[in-house]
């Protein structure tokens, strides 16, 4: 059974008149991994810092691992944190830096030590220990910085921004981590992110965010059907069996079918009515459209999903042009 | 890639770890901050520096006091004068860095979210920039040695230079925090506590001393450092027992308890990633 560790509640910030969070409220079990999605200035840094008791809410409040959110030194005892463009001393080892943080936390200098060479095993800087944080690159002062994230053993870990300006390899690394954190050790880990196919890989549940409010929340399958996109697909069969498969797919009545004039032998399928209430949603639909025409025994040559990713989702949500 | 970190002190109970928390985390950022103000250079050069200037200064009395245009006691005065000056200086500048400096640096949040008080940091900051002022009184030891030769009051010097010295040094340290604290950049916060530093300093360098009268005597009095540099001189020079001038420590005691007392009432206040008291 797994047990909620992040519990935010009506969590509202403000900043005299303006209003930076309003209203956020969400949910998070161990193991689990909550994409905190939006756009720029919607309020997921400012969220992370509340939930870290870095900032102190207006009103509402917010559970971490139990501990109420007036209970902030017990709060940070439980959780790890990355800071988005968090700074490093520059002259400071990697393995000074992990001590340091480790004393910070209680550990005697010996299991800071062993803590230390540990966690830069696991990010991968077991060689870089003793060298100056200035001599590191940006994917390894992340990679420090997360492995910082860890020297208490947390419940939850706030990473904000933790791929931010790495490149492709990088980020892949990143994420890994952030895998390997949720799964090997059963900790929440709360990310916040511009990446969104990412997210859709790693997280299973997504918090979107929007001009401080939350806008929408759930699995990342939840969001889509909640936004409802429209989901289409573009079958193509044989050509001798394309009414065949519209007559299959006629007994569909939430499916318009459409055949482009250039391609005969290509169906247009697109869900009517997505995330109904009391229907299926777009994803149901097309998997039951795609077993009725395989059980008819007509031959599949293609069949593209498309318009129903978590950033179309993203865009519609949040009303925005480009991340 | 798998993660297997043993929890931290395995058997310790939570409440236990507190505890050892409180009691070792100002020690904890004392260390630290040391570490990093010695080894990155910075205090080594300002060390440096302020050697070079205690030489040239220690060279110019002793010639002076060879050619008899300076007592011996007021060579000893005025080095130890100096030492009490630029320590203080080193310290202010050290401390003025303290916080506004980790917020540019992006180092701050890291330290906030840790189970260290604030007050505890703060503490921790206030000790690491003292040991500036210790090492500059280290420095000074030799050169006050070789200029009381003989007068017998090298002991006196000593323990006179590093009471007030600490005393001023404490406060003036405190003042420089709560200075980084609410400023916006760490240039400003330099920029304020050397001018600050300026203001107290100055009036004690004028080449007759400040002119007679109450008036001159009150300024004298409200300036900690001046007040300090005075009881220093009043007992190096006129020969006075350590309690004839007490009433010129006032003003250093009562800096120190003040801008100290205002670090522990504002200092969780302070310690925020925006500037000012009231930010949050």
């Amino acid at each position: 059974m797994t047990s909620m560790t992040v519990e935010a509640v009506q969590l509202t910030k403000h900043y005299g008149a303006r209003s930076a969070v309003e209203d956020v409220s969400f949910e998070a079990s161990e193991g689990e991994i909550v994409g905190l999605l939006g756009p720029n200035g919607a309020g997921k840094t400012t969220t992370i810092r509340l939930l870290t008791t870095v900032l102190v809410p207006t009103s509402g409040g917010f559970s971490i691992a139990g501990h109420p959110s007036t209970s902030a030194t017990n709060i940070r005892r439980c959780i790890g944190v990355l800071p988005e463009s968090s700074g490093y001393p520059a002259h400071q080892t990697g393995g000074e830096y992990l001590r340091f943080f480790a004393r910070l936390f209680g550990l005697s200098r010996g299991t800071a030590r062993s803590v230390a060479a540990e966690l830069l095993a696991i990010v991968g800087l077991e060689e870089r220990a003793e060298s100056p944080i200035s001599t590191y690159s940006r994917g390894m002062r992340q990679r420090l910085g997360i492995a910082r994230a860890l020297v208490n053993d947390p419940v939850v870990v706030f990473l904000d921004e933790p791929t931010l300006g790495l490149d492709p390899a990088g980020q892949a690394q990143v994420l890994d981590i952030i895998r390997a954190i949720a799964k090997g050790r059963d900790a929440t880990v709360v990310l916040s992110t511009h990446l969104l196919p990412e997210v859709e890989e790693v997280c299973s549940k997504v918090v979107i965010l929007n001009r401080g409010r939350v806008v929408a929340s759930g699995s990342v399958g939840e969001v889509i059907s909640g936004a409802l996109i429209k989901q289409s697909a573009q079958l193509r069969v044989p050509l001798d069996l394309v009414e065949r498969a519209r007559n299959v797919l006629a007994g569909f009545t939430n499916l318009v079918v459409d055949q482009p004039a250039e391609q005969r032998d290509v169906l247009s399928l697109v869900v009517d009515r997505p995330g109904s209430e009391t229907g299926p949603g777009s994803g149901d639909v097309m998997n039951a459209a795609l077993a009725a025409i395989t059980a008819a025994g007509i031959p599949v040559l293609r069949f593209e999903l498309e318009g129903a990713r978590l950033s179309d989702a993203f865009l519609k949500v949040t009303g925005e042009a480009a991340l | 890639m798998t993660l297997q970190v043993a929890p931290p002190e395995v058997g310790t109970s939570p409440d236990v770890m507190a505890t050892a928390e409180r009691r070792r985390g100002w020690l904890v950022v004392a260390e630290q901050e040391s570490r990093d103000l010695w080894t990155s250079g910075r205090g080594l050069i300002l060390l440096l520096l302020f050697s070079i200037l205690l030489s040239a200064v220690t060279y110019l009395t002793s010639t002076n006091q060879a050619l008899n245009f300076l007592e011996q006691r007021e060579s000893v005065n005025l080095v130890l004068q100096l030492a009490v000056a630029v320590g203080v200086l080193v310290t202010l500048v050290v401390s003025a860095d303290g916080i506004s400096g980790e917020r540019e640096r992006g180092t701050l949040e890291s330290l906030l979210v840790t189970p260290v008080s604030r007050r505890a940091i703060i503490a921790g900051k206030l000790i690491a920039a003292l040991t500036m002022w210790f090492a500059t009184f280290i420095v000074t030891i030799p050169y006050v040695w070789v200029l009381a030769r003989g007068v017998g009051i090298l002991g006196q010097a000593m323990a006179l230079g590093l009471f007030v010295g600490t005393l001023v040094a404490v406060g003036l340290g405190s003042v420089g925090l709560l200075i980084s604290g609410v400023c916006n950049s760490n240039k400003t916060s330099i920029a304020a506590s050397l001018f600050l530093l300026l203001i107290l300093f100055a009036p004690t360098q004028l080449p007759s001393g400040l002119p007679q009268g109450w008036f001159f005597e009150v300024l004298l009095r409200a300036n900690p450092v001046a007040s300090a540099l005075a009881y220093i001189s009043s007992m190096l020079v006129e020969g006075h027992s350590w309690t004839e001038d007490l009433s010129y420590l006032i003003t250093p005691l009562l800096t120190a308890l003040i801008a100290g007392g205002a670090l522990v009432f504002a200092g969780p206040r302070l310690l925020r990633l925006t500037p000012g008291v009231s930010a949050g």
